[in-house]
């Protein structure tokens, strides 16, 4: 069976490599970005589209919300799973990443338990997978 | 124009004890004791800053100790693993975390810097027109930790100024 595969874009490395740990340990296969644009670039390369984005809101060149905008008005990338994963906690700006196409939105800090459960919630992992 | 706002010493607190819970003490048995000492000493800082409906920084300090036992934590490395980009890329984005929590207490508004990160004391800084408002200091496994957060205004530049 083809493993999943997850995109990890933050321009943080340290938070990359947490989020890699995670999706890695669910048996995703992780791809990394720096920031939006970097993300669009390797998007374009790729035959299969990931079935997973975590994406940070601040990054340099390409933000968060940019990319979320971009990737919902390409009909190659419509079947992905767009998760915001940022500092940004007001509720206007979770409003404004569900709008522009956000399927999930998970505040900084996250434990590893949190972030498993709401890609539980979108069936992309199962249900106790935490456990 | 710069609204006053006080984000205090609880609020603060509260969220170090979540980066704690999330990534430097997942199991809950090396919590930041606090000292309530804002002299402590540190020789490494990152900050973020903080502008438009409240101008500001959020400063992150420790020993160069507890900065390597942070990112080993951080990244699930050991310690003699870690090196010096893993230190700063680790400082940064836990005054990111911190920073941007705080920009959410704030009103509307409000805009967060890209992190800043600096291998030297958090007392070789200078916050033009600011002054520190709240922190939180504490000893992590026997080294020194402090989050604090500055607020900068022009009635801070006048009062320098008197």
């Amino acid at each position: 069976m083809t493993p999943m595969r997850a995109m990890v874009i933050d321009d943080s490395r340290a938070m990359r490599m947490i989020l890699k740990r995670i999706v890695t340990k669910l048996n995703f296969e992780a791809v990394e970005a720096g920031d939006g644009k970097e993300a669009m670039d390797l998007l374009a390369d790729m035959t299969e589209v990931p079935e997973l984005a975590l994406i940070d809101w601040n990054m340099p060149n390409m933000n968060g919300l940019e990319f979320v905008t971009k990737v919902r008005a390409d009909p190659r990338l419509r079947e992905m799973t767009l998760v915001m994963v940022t500092t940004e906690s007001e509720q206007s700006q979770i409003v404004r990443a569900l709008a522009a196409g956000a399927h999930e939105y998970v505040i900084k800090p996250f434990t590893e338990g949190a972030m498993i459960e709401k890609l539980a919630l979108l069936g992309l992992v199962p249900t106790g997978a935490n456990s | 124009m710069s609204v006053e706002v006080e984000v205090n010493e609880s609020d603060l607190a509260e969220m170090v004890e979540q980066v704690w819970e999330s990534y430097l003490d997942p199991e809950g048995v090396s919590p930041l004791i606090p000292t309530y000492d804002e002299n402590q000493p540190s020789e490494v800082h990152s900050s973020v800053s903080i502008t438009g409906s409240w101008s500001g920084h959020v400063v992150y300090a420790s020993s160069m100790a507890a900065a390597q036992r942070a990112a080993a934590a951080f990244l699930a490395m050991e310690m003699d693993e870690v090196s010096e980009e893993d230190i700063s890329d680790t400082l940064g984005e836990l005054a990111n975390i911190v920073g941007g929590n705080v920009k959410a207490m704030l009103p509307s508004g409000a805009q967060l810097s890209l992190p800043q990160v600096v291998l030297a004391p958090e007392s070789s800084a200078r916050y033009p027109n600011a002054q520190r408002i709240s922190g939180v200091y504490g000893i992590w496994e026997g080294e020194p930790v402090s989050i604090s957060m500055w607020h900068s205004s022009s009635d801070n530049k006048e009062e320098e100024g008197e």
